[in-house]
């Protein structure tokens, strides 16, 4: 066959290939029943009764798992798996009627032991359950009958009924109980699907369910932290909606836009400016009611939050028939703070630092509270901190003086009440209070009782409470059923349903493994082979010689980055529990994660894990570190490949016209131009990008990345705009060392030779001067690669690509310190290969330097 | 050369020394508190567009974009000198220690630089930020640890050219010992080469260090800062894009100046390194 005709008939061979690889995978997707919700934090796992985080039940609660009773939107309590139950009048026991018929989503019926065990398991001395100590009225729980539950209660407990419908005590079977931090099996009406971690989240209709089923047949949340990318995906329609969204400045554009109901309610959240009562100053009454009257809460509201939320003046939702407006107690009065300060003791006001976790509401109302406070002579510092630095810093060692933070569970003022909060908050009269309204069961009373509470918190000024968090739900028209209010951590999902559109597909989500598969196959076959073809031109002593040190190299690498890891103070544990955890059970994980083990065995386990290939098991997903990372590689590996290739493709016509006509104008022209573009931030560029061609033209999507199974053109698709940004500045780098090169190279004899033998100057610089030139070329390309890999984690930022390097950013914030160090040594191994393979490829292609790298 | 392309030039060089002379000015001046006045807080005058009042418009909370562009300058040069600094005063001896002793010391220094190239300086700083809480500080030491290997080789390197030269085997023979050779004979002669880098890794700094700022890491708020800002204005961009313009330009400008400013200087200093 004539070489051309081979060459086509490759290139076929390779379309047909890569069609083939794309076309079952692309109709995998495509299902117009199903929805994708947007999730503003990644649950750290799917178990609600072991953890208080508001994002797990979101997912699962009234979805996965159902409790004995349940919250409806308007805050009442309605029969859940219990359809009926009584309270004997002393109010000291209770016998509750299970549901016949009810199968947990592995088939097995529920009983009575189910609810028994459930309850059991929640408050027994070791558990982590957050609603433990406050069913310590419980004296006994059995069952009567399959379908009888008995509770009996030492003194009576007015809400124990609200607690049952409460996401931390929904009912499990001891079957499968265990395994519900990654695979929940419940009652509810959708089971679970898939989790892709920090990806998405699938749930599929339970068509066995006891009730109404559901109307969709599958479900997808999608975790969208970043409040650009969660715009710009419900704007592309890559996903319907948000239960809560995390930007409120955007709501006025969507709301102006047909395609998109904007829905706000109210929470269960109390956002605060909590204040360390021990620590003085604070423990002085004057100062705290000092700071009280310093804060506008309106200007707060107005510019923090853009006029969602409403202001509160104690520790209690408006929207509650009890509540009692307090608003006014300390009216905005900057000169009453100041003498109130001055009669304290503090007439020159006084330094304090605020503490600040990532939630936008608190960073953005500490900046304005520290330009108040600024304003009656309370000099702010402002610390941004992690939820891993905060719940250490703040919760546990009571290391603060002021932070804002917002308390989302439902009747929560039971927590001033807590021995040891972080308040520092400790009245008597308070706790006593507290009791009283837990033994009384007459509505009129528990309400004047709970103005009582509400009253009691704003005269002692123990915090300064800002404004009730509002619920910001956005979602296109013709999703209906989504709750306007959020009276419980939890998106109900039962009687949410689409109106059919045409043309609708949800993107499906399960971890595409073949391109993967076939890319790494790809890439250690090319690396072999260089390897073998440059192996070569050097001696066998030199390259066993270069192969230990490499080994050392890495082998040093291990022990910094394990003490560099080491070093970060935070638990993981008590991150994964949450803020109710009790110190027992986070000594409990930490035993589980091996942590209570000392370093150098750490680090040895470690180490003889590595050698075996196993990279450890991530604390946060109890999932092996590969299988995250091959996830992650399956977008940043691809992404530093197209960035590579886009890099060539920019730099080398630019290198090479430029060089056609040196010291020309053109050239002149070209290396500025080079010049300006290399001084381009690569996310700023990756965010005009955005502005122009996904929010403008449409014609990209605007973020996040849509898996392998959507099929390469979608998957491709994403991974332009931020390859585009990574390429522009290395390409332009590029462009300046070849047309260095290439400048070089024209200047030699052999070039003059070939000009003079009647070669054109384009013929010249291509067939002469170019291969000389690569030599650098090679040299710069093997770094980039190495940078794009690890670097790029600004675009995959700008993007929100689950890439490498979000995942050790997710991880650091997360203290799972087994994924931060297995995947930075990767990382760091990966450099270190990159950099030994190009050293080979460097004495290979230029005998000149062979002699030199030999010795 | 032309007349014409030698005036582009001095133009380029010209321009280039005025952009970065105007940001250290910006950053003096931020730093003596010429721009609070800007800075403060104006919640009914927020989001607005630039006009004859607020030349660069107003964010979020109010205050000019003006005002908090040039006072960004402060971080952001603050920050990479502090981090070029420490590379140089560190990387220097290193390299040079290096080059004059030779053999294991010079091949583990190696080994080290090439460590120090592999770990992502950005993930560093994470992991800093996560240790000592967030702050300028996480960032000059990040990209600290990072410039000393370059100013190890660049020393090194350069060092090692020197000692073949005539001037050195005479000092040897006349009894100079090894280190105080290397002080008082090699670093005189490298310090074009240095500068030249220095001004480069500058230029690198700032753009580091808008990238660390983009993530959360290095100054803290209040304290402008580019980065920050650029990742504030993310979301709101389509209402609001001269948040995103104006803190980018300034940033790309910023680094423009000093990376032509270092190749200009390289070509007085050291014609023959680069083309």
């Amino acid at each position: 066959m004539k070489p051309a005709r081979r060459r086509a008939a490759c290139l076929a061979a390779l379309a047909a290939g890569l069609l083939a690889l794309g076309a079952p995978l692309a109709h995998a997707a495509g299902d117009a029943a199903g929805i994708t919700l947007g999730l503003a934090l990644e649950p750290p796992n799917l178990d609600p009764t072991l953890t208080s985080a508001e994002a797990t039940e979101d997912v699962v609660y009234s979805n996965v798992f159902e409790g004995l009773t349940r919250i409806a939107e308007d805050g009442s309590v309605a029969p859940g798996l219990a359809r009926h139950w009584t309270v004997s009048p002393d109010g000291l026991d209770y016998r509750f009627e299970l549901r016949p018929g009810v199968r947990f989503h592995d088939g097995t019926p529920l009983t009575a032991l189910d609810a028994k065990y459930s309850l059991d398991r929640a408050r027994a001395r070791d558990s982590t359950n957050p609603l433990r100590e406050l069913l310590g009225p419980i004296d006994s729980i059995g069952v009567a009958g399959d379908l009888g539950l008995v509770i009996h209660l030492r003194h009576p407990l007015a809400e124990l009924i609200t607690y049952l419908g409460w996401g931390n005590l929904v009912i499990m079977s001891p079957l499968s109980s265990a395994r519900a931090a990654t695979a929940p099996v419940g009652t509810g009406p959708f089971r679970f699907g898939s989790w892709r971690k920090g990806d998405a989240i699938v749930l599929e209709r339970n068509d066995d369910y006891w009730g109404e089923p559901a109307r969709l047949e599958r479900v997808t949340f999608r975790i969208l932290p970043d409040p650009s990318t969660a715009l710009a995906a419900l704007r592309a329609g890559d996903i319907d909606g948000f239960a809560n969204f995390p930007s409120p400045e955007s709501l006025g554009a969507l709301a102006a836009d047909p395609c998109f109901a904007v829905v706000v309610g109210s929470t269960e959240g109390e956002t605060l400016l909590a204040i360390n009562n021990l620590r003085p100053p604070f423990n002085d009454l004057r100062v705290r009611r000092a700071l009280s009257h310093a804060i506008d809460r309106s200007a707060i509201i107005k510019a923090a939050m853009y006029g969602y939320g409403q202001p509160i003046g104690s520790h209690f939702p408006p929207h509650h028939p009890a509540y009692v407006d307090l608003t006014g107690r300390y009216p905005f009065d900057p000169a009453r703070a100041r003498a109130l300060l001055a009669a304290a003791g503090y007439p020159q006001g006084f330094a304090v630092t605020l503490k600040l976790p990532p939630p936008y509401y608190a960073r953005r109302s500490g900046e304005i509270i520290a330009a108040e406070l600024a304003a009656i002579g309370v000099r702010v510092r402002i610390e941004n901190v992690e939820w891993a630095q905060w719940l250490e810093q703040v919760f546990k060692n009571h290391d603060f003086d002021l932070t804002v933070v917002s308390h989302t569970e439902p009747l929560d003022y039971d927590i001033y009440a807590r021995p040891g909060y972080y308040f520092g908050y400790s009245n008597p009269a308070y706790a006593a209070l507290l009791e009283r309204l837990s033994r009384t069961l007459d509505p009129a009373e528990r309400s004047r009782l709970l103005g009582e509470v509400q009253r009691t918190l704003a005269d002692d000024a123990v915090n300064v409470f800002l404004f009730e968090l509002p619920k910001l739900g956005v979602w296109r028209t013709g999703l209906h059923g989504m709750w306007r209010e959020a009276p419980v951590q939890g998106i109900d999902l039962s009687h949410v349903w689409l109106e059919a559109t045409p043309g609708r597909s949800a993107p499906a989500v399960h971890a595409g493994r073949l391109p993967l598969v076939l890319l790494a196959a790809l890439v250690a076959l090319g690396a072999l082979a260089l390897a073998a073809a440059l192996g070569r031109h050097a001696s066998p002593r030199y390259l066993a010689g270069r192969a230990i040190s490499l080994a050392l190299t890495l082998l040093a690498a291990t022990v910094v980055i394990f003490v560099l890891v080491d070093v970060l103070p935070g638990d993981p544990a008590a991150y994964m529990m949450g803020l109710n955890a009790s110190p027992a059970a986070v000594a409990e994980l930490r035993h589980e994660f091996g942590l209570d083990a000392t370093p150098l065995a750490q680090y040895l386990a470690w180490l003889a894990g590595l050698v075996h290939g196993d990279l450890g098991q991530s604390y946060t997903y109890r999932v092996p570190v590969s299988a995250l990372l091959a996830e992650r590689l399956s977008v940043s590996a691809p992404l530093a490949l197209l960035a590579l290739a886009l890099t060539v493709v920019i730099a080398f016509p630019l290198a090479l016209v430029a060089a056609a006509r040196p010291r020309g104008r053109l050239d002149a022209c070209l290396m500025a131009l080079a010049q300006l573009g290399l001084a381009v931030p690569n996310f700023w560029l990756g965010i005009l990008l955005i502005l122009g061609f996904s929010v403008g033209l449409h014609w990209a999507p605007a973020g996040g990345f849509p898996g392998w199974d959507a099929g390469p053109a979608a998957a491709l698709a994403a991974l332009t705009l931020p390859a585009l940004a990574l390429a522009v500045p290395q390409g332009c780098i590029l462009a300046r060392v070849l047309r260095t090169a290439l400048g070089e190279a024209l200047g030699e004899d052999y070039v003059r030779t070939a000009r003079g033998k009647g070669l054109s100057p384009g013929q010249t610089l291509i067939r002469h001067a170019l291969p000389n030139a690569l030599v650098p070329v090679l040299t710069v390309l093997g770094l980039q690669f190495s940078f794009l890999l690890a670097g790029g984690v600004l675009v995959e930022t700008v993007f929100s690509l689950p890439g490498i390097g979000r995942l050790v950013l997710q991880a650091t914030e997360q203290r799972d310190l087994m994924v931060v160090r297995s995947v930075v040594l990767v990382l760091v191994a990966t450099v270190v290969a990159v950099n030994f393979i190009v050293e080979l490829a460097y004495a290979a292609l230029d005998p000149r330097l062979r002699q030199e790298s030999l010795r | 050369m032309s007349a014409a392309a030698a005036l582009r030039r001095d133009l380029g060089l010209g321009l280039a020394a005025a952009v970065g002379l105007a940001v250290l000015l910006a950053a003096i001046a931020s730093s003596a508190g010429a721009f609070d006045a800007g800075l403060a807080l104006d919640i009914d005058a927020r989001l607005a567009a630039p006009s004859w009042l607020h030349w660069f418009g107003t964010d979020a909370l109010g205050r000019d974009v003006l005002a908090l562009v040039a006072a960004g300058a402060r971080v952001s040069v603050g920050v990479a000198l502090a981090a070029v600094a420490t590379g140089l005063v560190i990387g220097v001896p290193l390299g040079l220690g290096a080059a004059v002793l030779g053999g294991v010391a010079d091949e583990l220094a190696s080994r080290f630089g090439d460590l120090v190239f592999a770990v992502p300086s950005l993930l560093l700083a994470v992991l800093l930020a996560a240790t000592l809480g967030p702050g300028p500080g996480d960032a000059v030491v990040a990209l600290g640890v990072f410039n000393i290997p370059v100013f190890a080789r660049v020393a090194r390197g350069q060092a090692r050219v020197l000692l073949g030269r005539d001037f050195v085997l005479a000092a040897r023979l006349a009894g100079k010992g090894r280190l105080s050779l290397a002080f008082a004979h090699l670093l005189p002669n490298l310090s074009g080469g240095l500068i030249v880098q220095a001004t480069i890794q500058l230029a690198l700094a700032i753009s580091a260090e808008a990238g660390l700022s983009y993530v959360g890491l290095g100054a803290q708020p209040p304290a402008p800062s580019w980065g920050r800002m650029l990742s504030e204005a993310q979301t709101l961009a389509a209402q609001a894009p001269w948040l995103v313009w104006f803190p980018g330009a300034a940033l790309c400008l910023t680094v423009l100046a000093f990376s032509v400013l270092g190749e200009r200087l390289r070509d007085h200093l050291d014609p023959r390194a680069g083309g």
